[in-house]
């Protein structure tokens, strides 16, 4: 076997990487309005939110209806950090991640053994504790009235707190953790997870530790989601425990439905579009949230793979994105890269 | 002898307990035939409300009118959830599919997206602050029982939900259609051989179940005097804690499990302040999933 037998896909990437990091910033300068940057962060968190719940939801099959809430504990724990220990944004954006990845661990320990709805429901409760938590415990929170958060972004001391540092940090980490995302579910890891969605009795008697691989994709996808907040909370500067509600978590779940479960590119694009089309839609005032569930319905009922289906993204993951099979001396693809 | 402070406060969790009660019922009823949650219930409880709401602020009916009118639009609003949320997803009839767990999560997410849009249309409509209920519709003239003091809408909830109770009892055990329902509950492939419509009795079971949730909506809100489009959000999951408390399928079982919830969070109320009293019905529905799976009062039902 040699090296022109493994398909690597560099177009692809690097196409991305321009559009992200190139293409858009030049756009978002050309307009230079306050509005544009909003939406195209919002639209980034957002990636990496759906991008969070693909893994554990889509990936490993696990319905998560409460994971706004990780979501809202990252940016709690960034906007705690930063007013009363006076952090930055370089000590906050780790540090919320693992408070969020703790959480979620000790939420998992006793929840993990409950299967399809049930667990769905667990995590609706925990979902809503935690909402209630940020609501109720007034003088840790601040409850209804939110944290004002006055340190904005900076990595090691430089501020990167004008529009387009801004950007192009929230930018450079969604796309760190997407890429790590991709890697763990484009992977046997990746199939292992999705060998406990399909059947998990099956993958238990073929020696996948069913357990464990849930406890690990539920920790690892509250992680990214507190990334997520902590850049929401540095970015915005605003917290308050609405912004983490339970219909966040339905518009999380929807991003994932609407581009189709198991597929990372299709929870990209759905985030994409739930957060764009609204945006686009702006004239229409009220009419944005029925939007959402008219989406959402119009999706499960007429595209019940989404938009990009699990199916033709691993295809297109596997030859265009880096994670190609390698060949055999007789041209069969084996495994993942 | 007992402070009357604390029996006070379990007359105001037994009512409480009881408007959740009202709620599980119908929910109950569902999730047993389909063994799929139906997540827009609380919207159904909400439409019957306003329903309710419309026609007394259009004319000034008698209150069973109102009543009426609610469980009018409940029983439609059940029959058109089934036809859009429900319907599409039993395309395939063969036993791997009414297993499989795509199907049952697909049918959740669908009465999910379904209610997001009446609930956002609903507040469209009628805007998404609290509108009163005229005064003279309220249900809560207050009545002294010895030490403690209830309302008028406590008997009537009470009494409402009891005749439910008895009524659904007599419906699930004396007539075709609840021995049908029944049969669809147990085995829905079984009953099709033996010749049931499963169709039409899955549409009489959310027909049914819609009606008593709708009929909810109205009492509870003639009892608060408040009627607003999220007000089925939390009574739902209440709901829905109460059956899974009371074993899913059990009936009784829920609504005694909803007394349970409704004495403990008026009690909670004693200890810490009102707005963290939801957190017992989250607590105990975790406490239930993880000790006692099979619930307080039901058979077992694989969900570990």
């Amino acid at each position: 076997m040699n090296a022109s037998n493994t398909r690597q896909g560099w177009l692809v990437p690097a196409l991305i990487g321009l559009l992200v990091f190139a293409v858009l910033p030049a756009g978002l300068a050309a307009f230079d309005r306050g509005y544009f940057y909003q939406v195209a962060n919002v639209a980034m968190i957002f990636v990496l939110l759906s991008a969070s719940m693909h893994l554990v939801t889509g990936v490993a099959g696990l319905l998560h209806l409460g994971h706004a809430a990780f979501y809202g504990v990252g940016a709690y724990t960034a906007a705690l950090l930063a007013t009363k220990a006076g952090l930055g944004f370089t000590w906050t954006l780790p540090l919320s991640g693992l408070v969020a990845a703790l959480v979620a661990f000790l939420v998992a320990l006793p929840t993990m053994r409950l299967v399809s709805i049930y667990f769905a429901v667990a995590t609706l409760a925990i979902g809503q504790m935690l909402y209630l938590v940020m609501l109720n415990w007034v003088e840790f929170t601040k409850g209804p009235n939110g944290i004002i958060v006055s340190k904005g972004l900076e990595l090691f001391g430089f501020s990167l707190s004008g529009r387009l540092a801004t950007y192009y940090t929230v930018a450079a980490v969604v796309m760190l953790c997407v890429v790590a995302i991709s890697r763990l579910s484009h992977s046997y890891y990746g199939n292992a997870l999705r060998s406990i969605r399909e059947d998990d009795q099956c993958a238990d008697a073929m020696g996948v530790r069913t357990v464990r691989l849930k406890m690990e994709a539920f920790t690892l996808s509250a992680f990214f989601a507190g990334v997520a907040g902590s850049l929401w909370a540095h970015m915005t500067g605003y917290i308050s425990p609405g912004d983490f509600k339970f219909s966040e978590s339905i518009l999380i779940l929807a991003m994932v439905v609407v581009g189709g479960l198991g597929s990372l590119p299709g929870a990209v694009i759905g985030a994409l579009l739930l957060i764009l089309l609204p945006e686009g839609l702006r004239g229409m005032g009220d009419f944005r949230n029925i939007m959402v569930g008219m989406v959402m319905f119009l999706s499960i009922l007429f595209l019940p793979k989404g938009l990009l289906g699990e199916v033709s993204a691993l295809r297109l993951v596997r030859q265009q994105l880096g994670a190609a099979w390698r060949r055999t001396d007789n041209g069969i693809g084996i495994g993942w890269r | 002898m007992i402070d009357p402070y604390y029996l006070q406060q379990l007359a105001i969790g037994l009512s409480l307990g009881m408007t959740y009660a009202l709620m599980a019922i119908g929910f109950t009823l569902i999730f047993g035939v389909l063994n799929v949650v139906n997540f827009a219930h609380g919207e159904i409880y909400t439409l019957g409300a306003f329903a309710g709401l419309v026609l007394i602020t259009a004319s000034a009916p008698p209150v069973a009118a109102v009543v009426f009118a609610a469980l009018a639009i409940g029983a439609l609003a059940g029959f058109s959830l089934e036809r859009l949320a429900f319907k599409p997803f039993r395309r395939f009839t063969d036993e791997a599919s009414l297993k499989s767990r795509a199907m049952r999560e697909s049918t959740l997410l669908s009465s999910l997206a379904v209610s997001i849009v009446v609930r956002e249309a609903l507040e469209i409509v009628f805007g998404s602050e609290m509108r009163s209920v005229p005064f003279e519709y309220l249900i809560n003239t207050p009545v002294r029982v010895g030490p403690v003091i209830l309302v008028t809408g406590d008997f009537i909830i009470f009494g409402v939900s009891a005749a439910m109770l008895i009524g659904l009892q007599y419906l699930l055990t004396r007539t075709r259609i609840g021995l049908g329902i029944r049969a669809v509950s147990n085995n829905p492939l079984g009953a099709k051989y033996v010749g049931i419509d499963t169709d039409r009795t899955i549409i009489m079971t959310f027909v049914v179940g819609s009606m008593m949730g709708a009929a909810a909506g109205i009492l509870v809100g003639l009892y608060y005097g408040a009627i607003f489009p999220a007000m089925g959000f939390v009574p739902g999951i209440k709901a829905f804690v109460a059956m899974v408390m009371g074993g899913l399928s059990s009936i009784p079982g829920a609504v005694i499990c909803a007394l349970i919830l409704g004495v403990s969070e008026s009690m909670a109320t004693t200890f810490v302040s009102s707005g963290w009293s939801d957190m017992v019905a989250y607590g105990f529905l975790i406490l239930t999933l993880i000790f006692f799976p099979n619930g307080l009062f039901g058979a077992g039902r694989e969900r570990v």
